[in-house]
């Protein structure tokens, strides 16, 4: 049962851990570019999840001073990684913006999205 | 200590001045015209003085933490001002500058004319990005200044419209994510940890606890050093540069691998000396790690770049094996073997910024990039392939270049460890380095080309010509008076320490 309850408060952790490695998984084997940029943002979610809960105290409030009337609980969330990760997010949508544009550049050029096509055109190529 | 308050904030300055510039230059014009020529040398020359003074003022008075806004180290980004961060920022803003010189005449013929001016911007925005990475203090800024460099540097490569430069470019971009989110996986597992970014207070931190979170520590470090390790091309990892090096425009392979991959090396050495601090990583042994990779490094991007035909191709695979030599420096984690692995920093930024640039004029004048056409080139082309002369016996260690004193010192680095093994590993290097840089140099000037060998200085431009010559006096020089680098460097090294 103590292994059980140990998984359970560790949860954010080892869900960061497995998404990670299944984003990693997919960048690294998918022939598909556009799934190779959705693995990508898995990987990010994966570690803007790890981040946030870094920050999370347990029965803290949102950090906002005086959002509450009564002041006894002076617990407040760890307001430094949600920031970070709001920059994080800023980074990932940027990095998508641009791996799309350039997947429809390369659609452009050779007809194909997948790897594997697009590696025997080009050795295609390069026999000619 | 006193200070004046504007001179403190330069470092800060220098960031914004190359931030506006990137925003205003393609703004201003439509066309690529002199004021936009103006307007970027301007902002350059300007941070450059500015990094100047700032290095000066550092050198008289010591090193200072400068925090942006005045937020303290707890939530706050912060800057390191020292000897090491500006004279790096030197290092790169000068070698920029030479390098957008000869740019301003090379792109015209690489790119379409209308994105000229969006290039010059995303290139500011890059060293924009290197300078951030090299000066900051606080281990978030360092992750954004990286993904900044991660969509620039790709974006200088796709800018040219080209099949290839797409591939490699998306490859690029695929493979530097990879690295930057590892990256920031390790911060947060340090995070976790010790509550802070800043570099310094983790440092205090986690020699304190860190007995206590060996397997956080062990990821955090693992992670951070494979990212960092992809971005910088270890060895086993580069599979991206030879492509994004090669089909790149010309002043962005010099850029690219004279300087961007550096900055990744700066990132490691403060992540292994000032984050964790040598005591830890003795402990479980990283050094020793990083040394094998490089050695392995050192010989294999000289059996691949053999193999190439391609000129920038070659370069770009002995990019792969200098890489190594300076991780060989940073692995011994000694004074002699990290200023040894900083002089070679520098002097292979200077190399390997003028082989790229010399390759491009030849590429410019005549179109050939095959190294087996490249018969008689000499004859036509003396001034250029005199200068690719230079940046390649420098390569190969030839006394009198800044790369036989990088070697020189990197040996006595080795011996002083006591593993004269790796002294067989450099002068193997070296070797193999000969195998692939002379036929070169001998098939350009003692060979007969397919018309009559007649020399007649060649009229490239004099935009181009005046960098590459600057460049190879500093290499000849600093061959010669090495201590001009090595007082600084050495003075750099024992922050690490």
């Amino acid at each position: 049962m103590e292994i059980v309850q140990a998984i359970i408060d560790r949860i954010n952790y080892i869900g960061a851990a497995i998404l990670f490695v299944i984003g990693l998984y997919t960048v690294l084997t998918h022939p598909n570019l556009i799934k190779k940029v959705i693995g990508i943002n898995i990987m990010e979610t994966a570690v803007f999840l790890l981040m946030v809960s870094v920050g999370y105290v347990a029965g803290g409030n949102a950090p906002i001073l005086g959002l509450t009337k009564e002041q006894t609980s002076e617990l407040y969330v760890n307001p430094l990684p949600t920031a970070m990760i709001l920059t994080g997010i800023v980074v990932a949508v940027s990095i998508t913006a641009y791996s799309l544009s350039l997947i429809v550049k390369i659609y452009e050029a050779y007809g194909t999205i997948e790897v594997d096509e697009i590696m025997e055109l080009r050795s295609e190529k390069a026999v000619e | 200590m006193k200070r004046p308050l504007n001179s403190m904030q330069f470092p800060l300055y220098v960031l914004l001045l190359l931030l506006m510039g990137s925003v205003i230059i393609p703004l201003t014009t439509e066309k690529f015209n002199m004021k936009a020529k103006t307007v970027i040398l301007g902002t350059l020359v300007l941070s450059w003085g500015m990094m100047l003074s700032t290095f000066i003022n550092v050198l008289r008075e010591g090193p200072y933490l400068y925090n942006i806004g005045n937020w303290g180290p707890k939530i706050g980004i912060q800057f390191n001002i020292d000897i090491f961060s500006t004279s790096m920022s030197l290092f790169i803003l000068s070698l920029s500058i030479l390098v957008i010189i000869y740019s301003l005449k090379d792109i015209e013929h690489e790119i379409y004319f209308k994105q000229i001016s969006v290039y010059y911007s995303l290139v500011l925005l890059l060293i924009l990005g290197m300078v951030g990475i090299t000066v900051t203090n606080d281990l978030f800024n360092t992750y954004v200044f990286m993904e900044i460099l991660a969509i620039t540097s790709c974006a200088i490569i796709s800018i040219k419209r080209k099949k290839e430069n797409y591939m490699a470019s998306f490859r690029y971009l695929i493979l530097n994510t990879l690295g930057s989110l590892s990256f920031l996986f390790g911060v947060a597992l340090l995070y976790m940890v010790t509550g802070y970014l800043n570099m310094s207070e983790i440092y205090i931190r986690i020699n304190q606890v860190w007995e206590l979170y060996p397997t956080n520590l062990l990821l955090a470090l693992g992670l951070m050093l494979t990212g960092l390790g992809i971005k910088a091309a270890v060895f086993p990892l580069h599979v991206w540069l030879p492509d994004a090096h090669s089909t790149a425009p010309t002043p962005s392979s010099a850029l690219l691998s004279g300087l961007v991959v550096k900055v990744y090396i700066f990132t490691a050495m403060k992540l292994l000396f000032r984050v964790i601090g040598l005591e830890i990583i003795d402990t479980i042994n990283i050094p020793s790690f990083i040394t094998y990779f490089a050695v392995v490094g050192m010989i294999m991007g000289s059996v691949f770049a053999i193999g190439q035909r391609d000129i920038k191709r070659l370069l770009a695979y002995s990019s792969v094996a200098q890489i190594g030599y300076i991780f060989l420096g940073v692995g011994l984690a000694t004074e002699l073997g990290l200023s040894a692995g900083l002089f070679h920093v520098v002097s292979h930024g200077f190399m390997k910024s003028l082989l790229f640039l010399s390759a491009g004029a030849i590429i410019y004048k005549t179109g050939k990039r095959d190294i087996r056409t490249f018969k008689g080139i000499g004859y036509q082309m003396p001034l250029t392939m005199i200068l690719f002369t230079v940046g390649a016996l420098g390569m190969i260690g030839i006394p009198g270049l800044n790369g036989f004193m990088s070697k020189w010192y990197l040996g006595f680095a080795v011996l002083e460890k006591g593993q004269p093994i790796y002294l067989i590993v450099i002068l193997l290097s070296s070797f193999l380095n000969a195998i692939y840089y002379l036929p070169i140099i001998i098939s350009a000037f003692l060979t007969e080309g397919e018309e009559r060998n007649i020399m007649v200085l060649e009229d490239i431009p004099k935009t181009m010509s005046i960098p590459m010559v600057l460049i190879a006096s500093f290499c000849i020089i600093t061959g010669f008076f090495p201590q001009i680098v090595m007082d600084v460097v050495s003075r750099a090294i024992p922050t690490f320490l």
